[in-house]
């Protein structure tokens, strides 16, 4: 059965951890902007941290429960109802048949991302469920969420979980790897380094645009079209950098002036039109490190800890859920 | 060669500045050759102009192995051997509703018959996709028919438009907004994920354009939208 939406957000979509291997022909990967709460919110399930999950971008949705069920939220504090109570993003929960799961607007944080437990039944296009919206491919008919929509679960049985996702505090410092045209901005590379960037209101999932000081390339701001990285900070001429990102172009033209370290991209995707950041540099060898070692974390559980604040909404929702299944 | 990083997963491996049949063809034969090599953890090989990329897997993958097998390659003779691509068909519909630019061509003193056989007589070479899924990134389109974009872009190009943005020329396999002059449509599914190869083409094949009546536009677009029409296309083996 099933998770009927009611009202969709602003922007909410159907997202795996990206559709791999179709560069060549030009399909972007997509996939989960916040890789870690979107591995976070399936670990809180048992799930496999690939399970599709919603991606809900800086305001919730409403959904109803056509089936019993167990849910969880990873990522931005989006405060979650559940039938009327509060439940913390970063925990598990029991939904019952006709109850409705509510989010508030993003008071920390951007993206916030709802699993369901063994996940959503979703055709999977190219290997992937994830929703690339320009190229209506993947996830629910290749869109976002719309009001009555309803998506299909798969069969679960009844469980438990009593872990949550730990408090995750992030600066404002995005570590970057010198990219194919670094050298043409030898003038500005100090600016680029010292100053804050913000993100503007024109930032999505293809990309970020920031708002600093002008970076001037020697030499012309086009160059021959070749593929965009996942964190290239490509810039155009009229000096300001654009971070691309999960829906980009799967190529380029522009020049590029370094790549935004894999590590830091879950840092980076939940800043808001408004937030300040600044870049420091990493070589690619510590990228790949730092980049190993957080997938290594998620995935060993250092995200996660004992839930014992045991409310009695979840005993009650835990208890009525289990009789429920009795009978 | 030269073989760089910019990101965490991935090797770009540059093989010089021209851009043309040849390193197109080297291109391939180099993606071709990293690809038998069955180096674990690789997730893809994407080529464009001069360059191509490898992806990979870190948690399955050695960089340095990696490294190491390219740098094993002996690139001056990437141009000896068997070479194979595919020549594909796509039928287009000239002017009328569907290219309502190709009369513009008549201020370079072309007539839109004109510009059909020209357009459509010529095998252009794949460079490389991107910029959607399926849009290809064409080389050889004639001179006399290159021209400047249109100085207000389109809201709304139809998936299956066919037409001219500078020197290039191309298709657009979704509706998209953009500035390029209209020639014509195909009826072609440009992606259609039913088909065993959602994408007909890729890096290193040609396209030939064949004019087609409405009528025949209209008998291809019924079929195609049941995923029956095979779109014709041979391989074709170069010494």
């Amino acid at each position: 059965m099933a998770l009927k939406v009611r009202t969709p957000g602003v922007f909410t979509t159907v997202q795996d951890l990206g559709r791999t291997g179709h560069q060549s022909s030009g399909f972007s990967p997509a996939g989960a902007m916040d890789y870690r709460a979107c591995m976070l919110a399936n670990f809180l399930l048992g799930n496999d941290d690939n399970a599709a999950v919603l991606e809900m971008t800086y305001q919730g949705g409403t959904f109803e429960a056509l089936r019993d069920m167990t849910v969880a939220a990873a990522g931005a504090e989006m405060q979650m109802h559940i039938g009327g109570v509060p439940v913390k993003t970063g925990t598990a929960a029991n939904v019952l048949k006709g109850e409705t799961i509510t989010f508030g607007p993003a008071s920390k944080g951007a993206r916030t991302y709802l699993a369901v437990r063994k996940g959503f039944n979703i055709e999977p296009v190219l290997g992937s469920v994830s929703t690339h919206t320009r190229s209506g491919i993947g996830g629910y008919r290749g869109r976002r969420l719309a009001a009555g929509d309803i998506l299909q679960t798969l069969p679960e049985e009844a469980a438990y979980l009593a872990d949550k996702v730990t408090d995750i505090e992030e600066d404002d410092e995005i570590r970057v790897i010198p990219g194919q045209q670094y050298d043409r901005f030898k003038k500005d590379m100090d600016q680029f380094y010292q100053a804050s960037y913000q993100i503007t209101k024109d930032s999505d999932r293809m990309g970020f645009r920031l708002d600093g000081p002008l970076l001037e390339a020697e030499g012309g701001h086009d160059v021959l079209s070749e593929p965009a990285q996942l964190g290239s900070i490509q810039v155009p001429k009229g000096g300001q950098p654009i971070i691309l990102l999960n829906d980009r172009q799967t190529a380029g033209g522009y020049t590029r002036i370094a790549t935004v370290a894999m590590a830091d991209i879950p840092k980076l995707v939940q800043k808001k039109q408004g937030d300040e950041i600044y870049f420091t540099e990493i070589g690619v060898e510590a990228a790949r490190e730092a980049y190993m070692s957080e997938i290594r974390r998620i995935k060993n559980g250092a995200y996660l800890e004992p839930d014992n604040d045991f409310t009695v909404h979840r005993r009650r929702l835990a208890s009525k859920l289990e009789s429920h299944m009795k009978r | 060669m030269e073989i760089e990083e910019f990101s965490e997963n991935a090797l770009t491996i540059y093989m010089g500045e021209d851009v043309d049949e040849k390193m197109n063809r080297r291109l391939v034969s180099l993606k071709n050759e990293i690809e038998g090599m069955e180096i674990s953890g690789i997730e893809e090989i994407v080529i464009s102009y001069t360059s191509l990329i490898i992806y990979y897997d870190l948690f399955n993958a050695d960089v340095s192995a990696i490294e190491a097998a390219v740098k094993s390659i002996d690139t001056d003779a990437l141009l000896q051997g068997e070479f194979e691509y595919k020549i594909v068909e796509i039928p287009v519909c000239y002017g009328g509703e569907y290219g309502p630019d190709i009369n513009a061509f008549s201020e370079d003193g072309l007539s839109a018959d004109d510009v059909v056989e020209m357009h459509s007589n010529t095998e252009y070479i794949v460079y490389m996709l991107g910029f959607m899924p399926g849009f290809p990134y064409l080389g050889g389109l004639d001179e006399r028919l290159h021209k400047a974009r249109l100085s207000t872009p389109r809201m709304r190009i139809p998936a299956g438009s066919v037409g001219i943005g500078g020197r290039q020329t191309g298709m657009y396999p979704f509706e998209s907004p953009g500035g390029w002059n209209l020639l014509g449509r195909t009826p072609v599914h440009l992606f259609d994920e039913r088909r065993e190869t959602p994408i007909l083409y890729q890096a290193g094949d040609r396209i030939v354009y064949r004019s087609i009546s409405e009528d025949e536009y209209k008998e291809i677009k019924a079929l195609a939208e049941q995923g029956e029409y095979e779109v014709k296309s041979q391989v074709r083996s170069e010494g």
